[in-house]
């Protein structure tokens, strides 16, 4: 199957809104494999003090977005990983929502 | 001696009156001085509400360092740290070989751009006569 990257036929989301419809295992037909865009571009620099950069990849939870959902580049989730780490350490972002 | 730079944040007890914390951070960026490292930037942030309760506070008095030096100052900055009752939590992180690659990485995506837009350029002046041919 081709790639199409340009998907037409998904509804356009709007920033830090997710979709985890496409997330359950009960589905009986194969599920297809879809590359997701990057919702978000990330900075050359991600800076640890960036709570609003940062509050992108943490939905209510709290937890940090996997990749297959964020769609960032490997490097770049790490960066990303890192950096809500330390924001955690001095209380600028939750460990835990609940 | 290697440079280096570093950030230091540390959170203060809010109840402590503000003279008080002023001179903690002079005293920090003496002691910043004396093992022969600069204050780059020096930026009381101020209150802020805390993501979680850190000694059963709610609300933290933030400051940031930023800080140029061989280590040394870290080593003996932490140090006054861990035992300052005053500061509730403290983190130091690097950031000049961070930054360094942030920079690389900003000056290839210009090249690549600069690189674009020549190519681009070209093509359009090819396209010119062929279209008027037409």
């Amino acid at each position: 199957m081709a790639e199409n990257f340009d998907r037409p036929d998904r509804p356009e989301r709007a920033e830090g809104e997710m979709d985890f419809s496409d997330e359950g295992f009960g589905d009986k037909a194969p599920r297809r494999y879809q590359r997701r865009r990057p919702r978000q571009v990330v900075p050359d620099y991600v800076d640890w003090k960036d709570v609003d950069l940062l509050r992108q990849f943490i939905p209510e939870r709290g937890k940090i977005m996997p990749r297959r959902i964020s769609g960032i580049s490997a490097k770049d989730q790490r960066r990303i990983a890192t950096a809500i780490k330390r924001a955690r350490s001095m209380a600028m972002l939750p460990f835990v929502v609940d | 001696m290697a440079q280096r730079t570093y950030e230091v944040m540390y959170i203060v007890d809010p109840e402590t009156p503000a003279e008080r914390i002023e001179k903690l951070n002079e005293a920090v960026g003496k002691v910043i001085e004396k093992e022969g490292g600069t204050v780059v930037r020096m930026d009381d942030i101020g209150r802020r509400q805390l993501a979680y309760p850190i000694e059963k506070k709610n609300e933290g008095h933030y400051v940031l360092f930023e800080i140029d030096g061989s280590g040394q100052e870290i080593l003996e900055l932490e140090r006054r740290m861990r035992v300052n009752d005053m500061i509730l939590r403290y983190i130091t992180i690097r950031v000049d070989e961070d930054r360094k690659k942030a920079d690389r990485l900003h000056e290839k995506r210009e090249l690549r751009q600069a690189k674009r837009a020549r190519f681009r350029a070209t093509e359009e002046t090819a396209e010119t006569p062929a279209e008027t041919a037409a």
